[in-house]
């Protein structure tokens, strides 16, 4: 939990970008930045979402 | 393991958390708790995890271990000392939503921490924009009222009384909100004192030992129930019809991925948070899921987090299902929750149609209303439930005017809600026609219409089913759906909150003010059908039409009677 960056809320919540879970501090070390402002909370989560939009796309193909 | 002492503890402890159920239900002040039964209670270990709990609300059962784990991560377990009692509503951390105060108090033995008794309620009057906390017409989550990140109410043993002066100031009902706070803070005193008689009769290794085979034998049996659905993906959508502040549908959209002993529930593709209160937090889609999965496989598994292992939630940040701070989510719990778990059932429906049912009414009215009575001088608040039909199901119709499936509440009765407050309930109905037609029927919804006594209440809503019907399944019709109606001064035609209060939803909304004489009606919805009416039996459409379910034109036009 931090300071938010615009000050007016006392934290700043970093969730998972795919399943959506709170990245705690201590959770930093498993969590993967892959840039943007895109933190997934481990690789499982990034493979889910690879393979997801893999899928989607085959779909809409 | 062993299987005998398993049971024994499995069953002393959910009895413990029975005990402390009935305590605070006889030492609460207001209706929601010693009435409605809008609370649970639980034992959990010190990672978190549920280890038992009683039959009470399975929304908050579900939404227990994420909150449990989540206080864990701010307040370190080497700072938790005897005699502490941890409080927190915070639904960005973890909560369900604002109403929802949690209490844990640690379990100590030789020592050591063991794990915590748990107490969850729903509070009646949290302050905020509204009498009785849900504001129809919230943007923010300032206007549901106060956040409680996790803190210390007692602090070994002794009362925090900083922060009860900061929680009292801020609500309307100080005095009710005492008498429930303590009675929740009674329960959890309960749970510690019968645990620790546990573990001086068994011994803590073994207790601590056992709860873990406890856990390990619920995921056996709940990943056996999985393994028999096909594998497969399953997709399935529903929709939330409004938010109250803008007249738009919201979509909850699922794909159940099942693979061997595992379900995953991804719930990417479902709409971008709302403006107004009807977001669901992470807690509350995680406990819907559970809830989900519950219904659909052996009731026999001992609910424990062991039965959520084989489980898997991907809820995106900043969604109708994970909302974000600082958008509002009072409704997330009780009317997006139900139809979370709805989705998750309609999608496993085609391939396990024997163990689902149609949907249901996905509401508990959330009428809520206050004012100063004009008898006692008070302040008065309450947050009224009203319940719904359920859907048909392979074998059976759903149940008539029963509580939504995450809430498994119960409706005050008349006696008490007329005595408690200036209201008279003038008429209570079943309603004919209103369950969705099908070979086993939808539960019946019913209407309850009350007069106002005083000479202001203020009221707001926070419900949905006004405009989506509850859907049926394999034939069966949808069932439905519900009203909330007005008669100024009791005179005129019925008319909703959009006509005659020129709000943007008939279901939700904040701050009407009704006064002495004026009519309210809650139209309750009902449940969809299953299965063909045509093939319902001839015998059960006659028991229907006499007891006034079903019309005679109904039974003869539908059901070919």
């Amino acid at each position: 939990m931090k300071f938010s960056g615009n000050g007016l809320y006392i934290e700043k919540y970093v969730k998972c970008v795919n399943c959506g879970v709170i990245i705690y501090e201590t959770d930093l070390p498993k969590s993967v930045d892959v840039g943007d402002g895109k933190v997934y909370c481990g690789q499982w989560c990034v493979n889910w979402a690879e393979s997801r939009a893999e899928r989607n796309s085959k779909k809409s193909a | 393991m062993d299987p005998i002492m398993m049971k024994i503890l499995d069953s002393s402890m959910v009895s413990i958390c029975r005990e402390m159920g009935i305590t605070l239900m006889q030492t609460s002040y207001s209706t929601i708790f010693n009435e409605a039964l809008d609370f649970s209670c639980a034992i959990a270990n010190t990672d978190g995890d549920m280890i038992a709990c009683a039959e009470f609300c399975p929304a908050q059962i579900g939404g227990m271990p994420l909150m449990a784990k989540s206080i864990i991560k701010e307040i370190p377990l080497d700072d938790i000392h005897e005699g502490d009692v941890l409080l927190h509503n915070d639904p960005y951390r973890g909560g369900l939503h604002t109403p929802e105060h949690t209490f844990f108090k640690p379990i100590f033995c030789e020592g050591k921490l063991r794990g915590f008794a748990v107490s969850i309620g729903h509070i009646a009057e949290v302050g905020g924009m509204v009498p009785g906390g849900f504001p129809g017409e919230a943007t923010e989550i300032f206007h549901e009222g106060l956040r409680l990140p996790p803190i210390k109410i007692v602090k070994r043993g002794v009362m925090n009384d900083d922060v009860w002066k900061i929680i009292l100031a801020n609500v309307r009902t100080p005095r009710y909100n005492y008498g429930d706070l303590r009675a929740l803070i009674s329960a959890v005193d309960l749970g510690v004192a019968q645990m620790t008689r546990l573990y001086d009769k068994y011994g803590a290794d073994v207790v601590d030992q056992t709860s873990k085979d406890l856990m390990d034998y619920s995921e056996r049996r709940m990943r056996a129930e999985i393994e028999k659905i096909p594998d497969g993906i399953y997709a399935f959508e529903d929709l939330v019809e409004d938010d109250g502040i803008e007249d738009r549908q919201y979509k909850i959209a699922v794909e159940v991925h099942k693979t061997g002993s595992n379900i995953i529930a991804d719930y990417t593709g479902s709409s971008s948070q709302a403006k107004g209160p009807i977001n669901a937090t992470l807690g509350v889609t995680m406990s819907a899921t559970y809830n989900a999965m519950l219904h659909m496989t052996d009731p026999d598994i001992p609910k424990n987090s062991g039965c959520f292992r084989p489980i898997r939630v991907i809820a995106p940040p900043t969604t109708v299902v994970n909302v974000d701070f600082p958008a509002p989510e009072v409704g997330g719990n009780t009317e997006t929750h139900p139809r979370i778990a709805g989705t998750v059932i309609g999608a496993l429906a085609g391939v396990i149609p024997h163990l689902a049912m149609a949907a249901e009414g996905c509401t508990h009215c959330n009428f809520v209303f206050g004012g100063v009575h004009a008898t006692s001088k008070e302040f008065f608040a309450c947050y009224d439930i009203e319940v719904v039909g359920w859907g048909g199901r392979s074998f059976a119709d759903g149940n008539d005017a029963c509580d939504s499936i995450n809430g498994n509440c119960r409706v005050t009765p008349v006696e008490v809600f007329e005595v408690r407050y200036p209201w008279r309930v003038k008429e209570w109905v079943f309603r004919e026609d209103s369950g969705g037609p099908g070979q086993f029927r939808g539960g019946v919804g019913y209407t309850k219409n009350l007069e106002c006594l005083n000479d202001e209440i203020i009221i707001s809503q926070m419900t949905d089913r006004h405009k989506t019907y509850p859907w049926g399944l394999k034939g069966g019709l949808p069932g439905d759906n519900g009203a909330t109606l007005f008669k100024i001064g009791g005179k005129g035609n019925w008319k909703n909150a959009v006509q005659l209060y020129d709000k943007a939803s008939p279901s939700k909304y904040s701050n009407i003010s009704i006064k002495k004489g004026d009519l309210v009606s809650l139209v309750m919805p009902a449940g969809g059908g299953y299965g063909d009416p045509k093939e319902r039996s001839r015998e059960a459409v006659m028991q229907d039409v006499a007891d006034g379910y079903v019309s005679k034109k109904a039974a003869k036009n539908i059901y070919g009677l």
